[in-house]
């Protein structure tokens, strides 16, 4: 079109080394993440794997493996992607070179840093979030230095008109960053500690805010994006529908944001905003399903591509992958699902269909689309390339397989109950005997995925090696186009304002976000006076924070459900007072083992000291590890008094001198609990050991209101 | 769904296309829309029952339930509870039962660990007759950490460890914990 009119035709470099560095780092850290997720899993199938390990335990890998995977994998990723596609889009080199490594080097130090401190036992607990503030403050610099450097691109660009692909990246930098930033602001007790200023449902809401919309602005609208490049480049076929973009872009971003709260369904969030997290993610089925139409159709008539070029298979399969999930999802939000799905093994699932089948599939089209070009050679092996492709498949369909049949089972045998009005299955640990044969079967799936995931890493490894040693950097011609464009189309025009559009984009997000975040920001105005409950002690609060290193959050939820089964499993329904001072909520999102909100008192102190030794002493078939070292390691009582001051800061009405008194006031319960202890036959001198420390926060719980 | 072919815009050698949405993916969006707008009037507007509304009605029914149940049972007594334990194969039962879910607390022999030794005349609850027994598994003491095992245990299961319990009195096991509590006569 433009290409007559006589613009000025230059010859511009773009950077492809940064496009390769972060294509390298996608492959080294997703095999991390999946090795730590083969040994998560396998941990749930045979808990000894972990060898008694503090820093491989469930509590602390769980965390290493979904940041490594989302973060680690998926992010250089997207970021090899982007920087890829929106220069050729663009038709400019990335704004500085200098911005561009500085983003790549940030990014690996943040990964490292979460690589060290998670095994640690440095976290927040909140999901997805876990990365403590040192390392928070080093994200947003670095998210800010990638804004910068994209929006620079994008001013310098010689394509007037941005394509759908641009638009969904720059959803995904606008709404990452305020994502993280809000979700982020926590008050520092130490240099790796740290308390939200949120508490209970308001920690709960912001943090499902963050939660969900990290699928949605870090798993799919970036992801989307590089969809909307790589499968129409790869299948050389047009895109099906413009109009479909527009549409199901801005229903998209729109709807998106407000899904957040599904996580919550029958917690003790108010219920205005649990409807709204479902009646939005029934919308969202629509919006999501266009991305898949328009590459599916995209791809329509291309399908002896699929012998000829077998990278397609990929794409495919991650576009089915997609539907899937994103139907699923809309499924699990209504409440009566969510009821029989929530805690379960079928979220786990319904995760990994989206991480292992998009993201994984998606970013392997990618990969094996990206490298002959970018080192100008042939792929190795295509043959490499297809047993690649079915091993994912497989591995992927029984990972999915196994844990929706696990979760719907489990499911199932917790809210049976009989006749006689009493549980079917009354122990826990039955319901967890009986999935543990799929466990095994996940494990396998897993290692399948893992196995093809290798054969890519060597069909890539001698890709490269065999490309040739002289790599000169080629230039492109580009001129100048659309910018004597006419048109009286109102987005065609707006898709011309980089900023105009920005704005708008988040616009879209805010209306959401600020509607659900906040109303629950009065805490007062759910809160019923007379249920008001006391603040932890001194040395329970020292032992919550032992139940947050060690992860606890991740198998036990705190959250009763009012549902008939539950009530009767667990006691009274959670209420909104009783999690009024929890700086960071516990609620968890996940029942690996019981809920433990009302499990206060109902066990001897001795009982819980053996069950953290060795669980199987006193529920036999458990699979949760044993935690010997909490009898070791003593508690830092002095650090209590600046604890109690921050959460004072934080609203907790502890009075002063309780703050100044804390750790003497902590020594004195931790010696009643020893005494106990020891006269039932327990070991001597636990006072000044962890173990104290969480035996009081257990046995606290459930206990703190007027009774 | 015909493929409009003409080229709408190019990137890159993308080329696009400006077909028509599909009107199935509309109608379902158009569809959620509407169904959205009138689930929300009817639970957060227009009164519809909240969750803890449906919580009451289902442990009302739940209630209604177990008492046509239980009505039907007959009367527990010291008798019924001694022809009950000397049912065939009980003492199996109970042992199994107890070995699971009453050991990591009294012992393997019974011999008490952080619970009472059970093989002693000494109770700390009710004077060790089968009622009492029954009363202690099913209703637990929870000021000194036992819990209630009514809610978990079946009735026939409770009778076999009771009758396990009982059948073990007087059996002096290894490292017994001394007497807790007063002994029966």
């Amino acid at each position: 079109m433009n290409t007559t009119s006589g613009n000025l035709i230059e010859k511009i470099y773009y950077d492809d080394d940064i496009v390769k560095k972060f294509l390298l780092a996608t492959m080294v850290w997703g095999l991390a993440a999946f090795l730590f997720g083969l040994i998560a899993a396998l941990q749930l199938a045979y808990w000894p794997i972990n060898a008694n390990m503090e820093w491989i335990t469930f509590g602390r890998l769980r965390p290493l493996h979904t940041n490594a995977a989302i973060f680690a994998f998926a992010g250089n990723a997207i970021f090899a992607g982007i920087y890829h596609s929106t220069q050729r889009l663009l038709k400019t080199r990335l704004a500085s070179d200098l911005l561009s490594r500085m983003h790549f080097w940030g990014w690996q130090l943040i990964i490292l840093s979460a690589a060290i401190t998670l095994p640690l036992g440095y976290t927040q607990s909140k999901e997805y979030a876990e990365l403590e503030w040192p390392i928070d403050i080093a994200i947003a610099v670095v998210w800010v230095i990638f804004a910068i450097n994209y929006f620079l691109t994008i001013r310098n660009r010689r394509e007037k008109h941005l394509y759908v692909a641009i638009w969904f990246y720059i959803a995904t930098i606008i709404t990452v960053a305020v994502l993280h930033i809000v979700n982020s602001i926590e008050i520092p007790v130490g240099f790796l500690q740290s308390y939200p200023v949120y508490a209970g449902i308001q920690d709960a809401m912001v943090q499902w805010w963050y939660g969900h919309n990290a699928v949605a602005f870090f798993l799919t609208t970036p992801f989307l994006g590089l969809m909307y490049y790589y499968v129409p480049k790869a299948a050389n076929r047009p895109v099906y529908s413009y109009r479909l973009s527009i549409v199901h872009f801005w229903s998209l971003v729109f709807i998106y944001i407000w899904a957040g709260p599904h996580h919550l369904l029958y917690t003790s969030l108010p219920e205005w905003a649990q409807t709204l997290g479902m009646i939005f993610s029934l919308m969202l089925w629509a919006p999501s399903w266009g991305g898949m139409i328009n590459g599916l159709l995209t791809l329509k008539g291309s399908w002896s591509l699929l012998r000829t070029e077998p990278l397609i298979k990929f794409f495919v399969a991650a576009l089915t992958f997609y539907g899937m999930s994103t139907f699923e999802g809309p499924l699990l939000s209504i409440k009566s699902v969510s009821a029989l799905g929530h805690y379960t093994d079928w979220i786990i699932g319904h995760v990994h269909s989206g991480a292992l089948g998009w993201n994984g599939f998606l970013t392997f089209g990618m990969i094996y689309y990206l490298v002959p070009r970018l080192w100008k050679t042939e792929l190795y092996s295509k043959k490499l390339l297809e047993n690649h492709f079915w091993l994912g498949l497989t591995g992927v369909l029984l990972y999915y397989i196994s844990m929706v049949t696990a979760g719907i089972t489990q499911g199932l045998m917790w809210r049976a109950v009989g006749k006689d009005g009493q549980l079917v299955y009354p122990d826990f640990i039955e319901t967890v005997v009986r999935i543990v044969p799929l466990y095994w079967v996940r494990a396998f799936g897993g290692t399948l995925f893992i196995v093809g995931f290798l054969l890519m890493c060597y069909n890539i490894y001698k890709t490269i090696q065999l490309a040739p040693k002289e790599q000169k950097a080629e230039g492109t011609e580009v001129s100048r186009s659309g910018f004597d464009e006419k048109t009286d189309k109102t987005h065609r025009k707006l898709e011309g304002m980089g900023l105009v559009f920005s704005v708008l984009a988040f616009l879209a997000i805010a209306v959401g976000s600020v509607i659900e975040i906040y109303p629950t920001l009065s805490l007062h105005k759910y809160i019923t006076p007379a249920n008001i409950i006391e603040p932890y002690t001194p040395l329970e609060l020292a032992g919550r924070d032992i139940y947050i290193k060690e992860g606890c959050y991740v198998c036990h939820s705190q959250q009763i459900r009012p549902i008939v089964s539950e009530v009767l499993r667990y006691g009274a329904a959670s209420t909104v007072e009783e999690s009024m001072y929890d700086h960071p909520f516990q609620w968890g999102s996940k029942r690996t083992g019981p809920d433990l909100s009302r499990v206060g008192k109902k066990y001897p102190n001795l009982w819980h000291f053996s069950h953290m030794m060795d669980p199987r002493a006193v529920t036999p078939k458990s699979i949760m590890p044993n935690y010997p070292w909490l009898a070791e390691k003593d508690t830092d009582f002095l650090v209590l008094r600046k604890k109690l001051s921050v959460m004072k800061q934080l609203g907790v009405p502890y009075a002063d001198d309780i703050v100044a008194n804390a750790d003497i006031d902590a020594q004195k319960q931790a010696k009643l609990i020893a005494e106990d202890l020891e006269k039932n036959g327990g070991p001597r001198n636990l006072q000044k050991k962890e173990i104290v420390a969480l035996i009081a926060y257990l046995q606290s719980l459930g206990q703190k209101g007027k009774q | 769904m015909s493929d409009n072919n003409e080229k709408f815009h190019e990137y890159d050698g993308i080329i696009e296309h400006d077909n028509p949405l599909p009107t199935w993916w509309l109608w379902t969006f158009f569809l959620t829309i509407i169904f959205a707008f009138l689930y929300y009037i009817h639970y957060q507007l227009a009164g519809g029952g909240t969750l803890q509304d449906e919580l009451k009605v289902a442990m009302a029914q739940l209630e209604k339930e177990k008492a046509s149940v239980v009505d039907t049972s007959p009367m527990e007594t010291e008798d019924s509870l001694k022809e009950a334990f000397g049912k065939d194969g009980i003492l199996a039962v109970g042992a199994q039962a107890f070995a699971s879910k009453c050991a990591a607390c009294h012992g393997q022999e019974l011999q008490g660990l952080i619970g009472p030794n059970l093989t002693d005349k000494f109770w700390i609850h009710g004077k060790g007759t089968r009622m009492d027994v029954i009363a202690v598994i099913r209703n637990g003491a929870p000021d000194k950490g036992m819990p209630p095992w009514g809610p978990v245990m079946k009735k026939d299961e409770i009778y076999a460890v009771a009758a396990f319990i009982l059948s073990k009195q007087g059996s002096n096991p290894a490292g017994a914990k001394p007497p807790q509590g007063e002994e029966a006569p």
